[in-house]
Order: C-alpha cells, then structure tokens, then sequence
C-alpha cells in the first residue's frame, strides 16, 4: 500500500508549506543580515545587562554582540520555537481529528488501511514537513551568515535547528495524540497550545522565582534551550528526553484512537 | 457458514444514553441484495458503521464473511465497497486524484472499471471536488465503492440526491454486482426503491429490527394511496365491498382511499365505470409500519 497517505498530505501541503518556507527563509536572512550592525554598537550590551532581570530572563541571552549570543537571542530564545510550534501543532490537530470533523476519515477508514498505520503516516508526513522547515532555516541562515561576513560555527548551527525541530515534534505529536484521544480539532490545537506557552514561562521564568525553579525540568523548553545546542552542541541526553516524549505520546495516540468510535 | 454475508447477533449500540439500535440480529445471504428499510434516525446509519468497524458495539456481534467486526475489521474493509451515509469527500482533490487516493488505500485497484462507471453515471472525474453538485459528489462516492468490484457493497442511502435517470443507471448497475455474486446492503429510506433493486428487505424502526420480508411478501402487504376520478354515475357503495380497501373517501365524483395487496380486485371493479383519472401516490413509510402492524399496535412490537 506504500505511502499513500504522507504522500496526500505532502501534496495538500505543497502551498503552504512553500509560503511557510518563504517567511521562515526572509526571518533568517533579514536577522543575520542585521548583525553587522548590532555587532558594531557595543552600547547595546550596554542596555542589555541594565534590563530587569525579568526581561532578561525573557530574552534568555545577556550579550547580542557575539554571533551566538545574537543568534540565540533572535532566533531560539523565542522566535523560531514560536513559529516551528504553531506549524505542528496545527498540523498535528488536523492531522486526525481534523479529518473526523470534517468526515473523510469514515471514507478513508472504510479501507482496509488500520487506523495505526493512518496515525503512523500523518506522524511521518508531520516529520517530514518540520524537516524540511528546518532545512531550509538552516540553508537561510547560512546565507544570511555567509552574505553578513561573520563566522559562527555552521554544524552546531544544525544542531541548535535540530532542537527546534525535536522541540516541535514533541508539541505536534502532543497535539495529534489528543485529536487522537479525543477527535476533537479545536480541543487538541488549543490544549497543546496553551502547554506549550505554560512550559515556555515554566522554563524562562525558573531562574527568577526559587518557587518556580523545581518545576522547570518539567518544561520541555527546557530540554531545547538550556544546554545551549548553538555553542555547546547537542546535549544527548536532552535530546533523549524530547525523543522519548515524542514516541510516547505517538504511541498514546494510536493505541486511543484503535479503540473507540469514531464521530460522524 | 458462508451462506451468510452479513450476521448480526442482538447487536446493540448506545451512544452514552442515546440509543443507536437494540438487540438486532439480522442475516444477510451471501449474492443476495438485501433492503435495509427505515425512517430517518432508526438506526440504519448505526448499523452500518458498525459492520465497518467504524463504531464498536456496545453489546451483542457482528460478522462479515465470518469474519468478527471488531478483531478482524481490516480484512472485512478489503472484501467490502462502503458508501457513507454522509459523505464527504476531499473537496480540492479533482475525482480522479480521490479515486486515486481511495485505490491506493486498497493496495492498488486498476482505475479502468471506475472510469467505465462515471461514463455510465455521467460524472466528470476531472473538476475539482468542491465544484461539484451534491449528485456528483455522490457519483463519486458510489464509484469508490464499486471500484474495486468487492464482495460486499455496503450503501447508505445510495441514491440520495441523485436524479431519476442516474438512479435508473445505478439500479442497473447493482443488478449487474448481483448477477456476478456480489452482495448488496443498502439502506433506504423510500419503499419503491427497495422493492425494485432488492431481494429481501428487513425494517428497522427505533433501534428494532421489526421484520425481515421477502419482497414479493412486502408488496403484497404494501398500502397504495389512490385517487380516482370519475365520470357519470357512480354506484358508491360498490366500493365498500373491495377486498383490501381502507378509508374510503367521496369528494363529489372523486374517490380517495388505500390499498392494501393486490389492485386486481379495484381494477375489476372501476371497469364498469368511466374512470378519467387514476393517481398513485407512494405509501410514506409510516404508512407501511402501520399497515403492518395495524394502528396503534405499533408499541407491541418485539
């Protein structure tokens, strides 16, 4: 039966994932083709280190005058997870419960594909799409790197990306896991969101509250951020804890959706 | 034991409280096409999700091929061609990349009897879904399922929407499946349709399989509704004397009222009038209930 469904969602994707991959390639380029000019006015740093530290701890990084500590500022800190996690979600709320609103999924269930297989495909599909988003932020950024003349290190630039997307997966899988559950579209899309803002300011605001510093470890944030991909490299065992949600929330996500009913 | 398509023991189907059907057991005769008969909301749409796998059963079973519909649905779902009840279709595919889709689901089925049945249904396959009217997309739907010439069609109300000329092509088009073997289970709404294309019919009402009728036995048992226009002089109370006649009823020379069985006796005895003008209407379904089971006895049934 070969991949007939990754290669439909593909297909249903192919617009907007080229808008996608425009806005995500101009972000990019039109950061890195700013740092030049950032990098000259050190009083910036100045203004940096004099911000609350609530806003400091916001922004996650004290210093936009080296590449990295730039890059992270504008891209991961904030702007790339933001972005990389409405593309999942979104799709992951469709993916399933977004086919049983809309009532195709009686048709295409009505053939003899199971229904592990069909949540198996839209994870790929899913997989596949985010990839390619990160492929093309990475050819991007390097563009913009390459055409700005300054250097950063282009291998843990890929890694820093691949946290992103390791990231995004775990929230798409989250969101397609309820639709999953739950067959609901809005449901699924809304509750992911909100976790992911709540783990956003679980993991950013830990260092500002001693009430809050236990929990951050329950942020998945901080699993992306906190060891730094874009300087130090991916941490293993980070990359570990993202993998291992992903698989398990896939897993919940087809067993839930073998053993119920399915709405009209 | 493979006599049998379809076989459903005191299948029953709750919806938290809301009632789907009630201890249904129904057999299906494997190359029979079997009528499922019944009003809006009786449980007919239920049933049929069921078969598919779609829906699990509350209680009770069900089998396809001998096959169990909970534990070996994909199997069933390769022998059967489903038309859903509502459909709804991939409305920017084009019909032929849908079909494509659906053929692919199904491990590759060559595309070449589904073109020859939107020649015969007069469907274009190459306008984008969402331009199409609802009889087209329903042509659609009944080409997905009888694509891949299977074993068991399951239709849910197959003809809705469909003008009377496509209608009159898709019950060709299903006597066709029979003669090669296939089984049909369609579910219908409308009388006329399921004594013309099926064998048997079995009557669903409120969740409860009330009957399962051979359709020679099902027509003469139906209720027709005439009205009959006259001419001259009428001998009104001739009328009373018809075997089969009910509510019989005079608006000056017109006369209303049912029928039930044969027509032959009316027929004899309008022969001695001048008749000008003779109309049928079709029995609604409620009507057939209570011709069968007689007025307010329909409590008492099960």
């Amino acid at each position: 039966m070969s991949i007939s469904v990754v290669r439909k969602v593909l297909r249903d994707q192919r617009r907007s994932l080229f808008w996608w991959s425009i806005g995500i390639a101009a972000l990019a380029l039109y950061t890195m083709l700013f740092y030049p000019s950032i990098a000259s006015s050190p009083e910036l740093d100045q203004i940096m280190r004099e911000l609350p530290p609530a806003l400091k701890a916001m922004f996650g990084e004290m210093s936009l005058t080296s590449p990295e500590g730039y890059i992270n500022t504008e891209l991961f800190s904030f702007m790339m997870p933001l972005l990389f996690l409405i593309f999942t979600i979104l799709q992951g709320g469709a993916a399933v419960a977004g086919e049983e609103e809309q009532g195709t999924l009686d048709l295409v269930l009505s053939t003899p594909i199971t229904r592990r297989r069909f949540v198996l495909e839209k994870f790929v599909a899913m997989l596949m799409s985010t990839l390619f988003l990160a492929v093309i932020l990475w050819v991007s950024t390097v563009a913009g790197i390459a055409i700005a003349d300054f250097e950063v290190n282009l291998s843990r630039l890929a890694e820093a990306i691949f946290s992103v997307f390791l990231l995004a997966m775990a929230f798409g899988t989250l969101a397609l896991a309820l639709g999953c559950a739950t067959g609901g579209r809005a449901l699924s899309t809304g509750v992911s969101s909100a976790l992911a803002v709540i783990a956003y300011f679980l993991n950013s605001m830990a260092p500002l509250a001693e009430s809050v510093e236990p929990f951050q470890k329950l942020s998945l944030f901080y699993y992306y951020y906190e060891a730094d991909p874009l300087r130090h490299g991916l941490d293993l065992g980070h990359v570990g804890v993202l993998l291992a949600v992903t698989v398990v929330l896939l897993l919940i996500g087809v067993m839930t959706v073998g053993k119920r009913d399915l709405q009209v | 034991m493979d006599d049998f398509a379809i076989n459903t023991e005191k299948l029953t189907k709750f919806y938290k409280k809301q009632r789907g059907i009630v201890e249904l057991s129904l057999s299906v005769r494997t190359g029979e096409v079997f009528g499922f008969l019944g009003p809006n909301g009786a449980g007919k749409t239920t049933t049929i999700r069921l078969l598919l796998g779609l829906l699990r059963p509350t209680d009770g079973s069900a089998s396809v091929f001998d096959l169990d519909t909970v534990k070996d649905s994909v199997e069933i779902r390769h022998r059967c061609g489903y038309l859903p009840g509502e459909l709804v279709l991939y409305e920017n595919m084009t019909g032929t990349n849908l079909l494509q889709y659906m053929a692919s689901l199904r491990r590759g089925v060559s595309l070449e009897f589904a073109e020859e049945l939107a020649e015969r249904l007069d469907c274009d396959l190459s306008r984008p879904i969402r331009t199409l009217s609802r009889g087209n997309k329903q042509k659609i739907g009944l080409i997905q399922a009888l694509m891949h010439q299977p074993e068991l069609l399951v239709l849910d109300e197959p003809t809705s929407g469909l003008d009377p000329l496509v209608q009159h092509e898709f019950y060709k088009i299903i006597a066709e499946a029979s003669a090669t073997g296939q089984t049909v289970f369609l579910s219908s709404h409308n009388l006329p349709e399921v004594e013309r294309v099926c064998h048997r019919a079995g009557i669903i009402r409120e969740g409860r399989l009330i009957a399962i009728e051979e359709i020679a036995s099902l027509k003469e048992r139906a209720l027709r509704r005439l009205e009959i226009h006259f001419e001259g002089a009428v001998e009104k109370d001739a009328f009373r004397a018809v075997p089969g006649i009910r509510n019989l009823q005079w608006e000056n020379s017109i006369m209303r009222c049912e029928i039930m069985g044969s027509l032959d006796p009316l027929i004899k005895t309008l022969a001695q009038y001048n008749v000008t003008n003779l109309i049928s209407h079709e029995p609604h379904l409620d009507e057939i209930f209570m011709a069968f089971y007689g007025e307010g006895s329909e409590k008492d049934v099960n």
